[in-house]
């Protein structure tokens, strides 16, 4: 995931070098094209956090120590993190 | 071991939560207290121990079904564990149920001492450790003790056994085999730790090992002093503790007072002061005993706690089991010998 992170900070350097050599003023990133890397970047946050809860939910639901209506629920709560990224590409 | 790259705690401790929320309580320990052997099997046949009862079923009967099927049961929940876990984990668990290897050398050799017939060892072992069946197996044919200790070559016994050997010879007695298998075990299982960082899962878990290793110490002491028995201490002397050192030992195990002021004194004073205090009263070791399994389970299940994602609850639900088979089989024994209620409640461990 790092490494990822990396590389989209390249890009945005990548694109901040060519705005300055071309002498435009507009920004170096969109604004629809930064709110999508914030959401792309926390649907990766969430995908990690959901695989641990995920691997924790299949072991209980095996024990049938819960519901799989809980387990559903617990496993997809990370998934609460993309719909707030989603704010900025409506009020940026 | 699980296809899973990697290890996998939260799926291991998920299943593990689960499975300890079923062990029995001490509301059921009440209930089993009370009754008679053939009432305690059916109790166990509706509980968790079912598929168990019903496969020994027609082999055996009354305590020693009980005994059987708590062994199976202890093995088979082991082994589950270790189907589950990946990678590190793995390795971790594994070498800590090696225990059940040293178990099984000792009533093998122990088999073969006392001359017992290959089925009464074969239904004693507990089918949990490293060692596979066929392996176990070859154990189990050999004829003689000297057998076994060739057996055992390319194995973590092998070389303590060795050592050993030459001294069972001379004098005849199985005890310097049992300590080689032990102290094999516990010796593999500090230096398997490795190098760790302060205050990380693996540091708490060292921690918790020396603890163990300590009151296994602590209880071999006690005993040499209380029995006056002209043995010598160090042969007993597991490494790797902080509690005592070999030579303390050897010096401390001549006075039972002096042993019980070490104990207090040192950090685990606090947890078993209670304990001592009753040991000096009393002067009966059964009571101390249960405490030093009572604080261990108490130390594994806040080590469980503080650090949730490694392999410290596996351990503590380990303990636990061990502590639920061994209660079981403490009342089944007790009831068949004709104890009371009340003095079967002293020998259970409950927290």
């Amino acid at each position: 995931m790092m490494e990822l992170a990396e590389h989209v900070l390249n890009l945005g350097v990548a694109l901040q070098n060519e705005g300055s050599q071309t002498a435009t003023s507009g920004p170096a990133i969109e604004k629809p094209a930064a709110a999508a890397i914030g959401i792309g970047l926390a649907a990766l946050g969430s995908g990690y956090a959901e695989r641990g809860i995920g691997a924790a939910a299949i072991g209980a639901l095996a024990e049938d120590s819960i519901s799989t209506g809980i387990a559903i629920l617990m496993t997809v709560l990370p998934e609460t993190l993309v719909i707030l990224a989603l704010v900025p590409l409506f009020v940026g | 071991m699980s296809s899973a790259q990697g290890a996998n705690p939260e799926y291991v401790n998920a299943r593990i939560r689960a499975r300890r929320a079923k062990l029995f309580d001490d509301e059921d320990y009440r209930k089993l207290v009370r009754m008679g052997p053939s009432e305690i099997s059916r109790y166990m046949e509706e509980s968790e121990y079912e598929a168990e009862m019903n496969a020994l079923g027609s082999r055996h009967s009354g305590v020693d079904l009980i005994e059987y099927s708590l062994n199976r049961n202890l093995a088979e929940n082991f082994e589950d564990i270790l189907d589950w876990a990946g990678g590190g984990l793995y390795e971790q668990i594994a070498s800590y149920l090696r225990k059940f290897d040293a178990w099984n050398v000792k009533t093998v050799l122990r088999g073969v001492y006392s001359g017992a017939s290959r089925d009464e060892v074969a239904s004693d072992l507990i089918r949990a450790g490293e060692f596979d069946d066929r392996f176990l197996e070859r154990l189990l044919d050999a004829q003689s003790i000297e057998g076994v200790v060739e057996l055992l070559d390319g194995t973590i016994f092998e070389r303590g056994m060795e050592a050993a050997f030459p001294e069972y010879e001379e004098t005849d007695v199985l005890v310097p085999l049992e300590n080689a298998a032990d102290r094999a075990f516990y010796e593999n299982l500090i230096a398997e730790l490795g190098d760790y960082e302060p205050d990380s899962a693996l540091a708490l878990y060292a921690g918790f090992l020396k603890a163990e290793i300590d009151f296994r110490n602590a209880r071999n002491a006690l005993r040499l002093a209380r029995s006056g028995a002209d043995l010598d201490p160090a042969e007993y002397y597991i490494a790797g503790g902080d509690l005592f050192s070999e030579g303390q030992l050897s010096s401390l195990v001549s006075s039972t007072s002096e042993l019980v002021s070490v104990i207090r004194d040192s950090e685990y004073g606090d947890e078993l002061g209670q304990a001592l205090a009753e040991l000096e009263d009393a002067d009966s070791l059964i009571g101390f005993e249960r405490a030093l399994d009572a604080a261990l389970q108490e130390y594994a299940d806040h080590l469980s706690h503080v650090h949730p994602l490694s392999v410290t609850p596996v351990l503590s639900y380990i303990i636990a089991k061990e502590r639920e088979v061994n209660n079981i089989r403490a009342i089944a024994r007790g009831r068949e010998a004709g104890l009371s209620e009340d003095e079967i409640e002293k020998e259970l461990v409950t927290i």
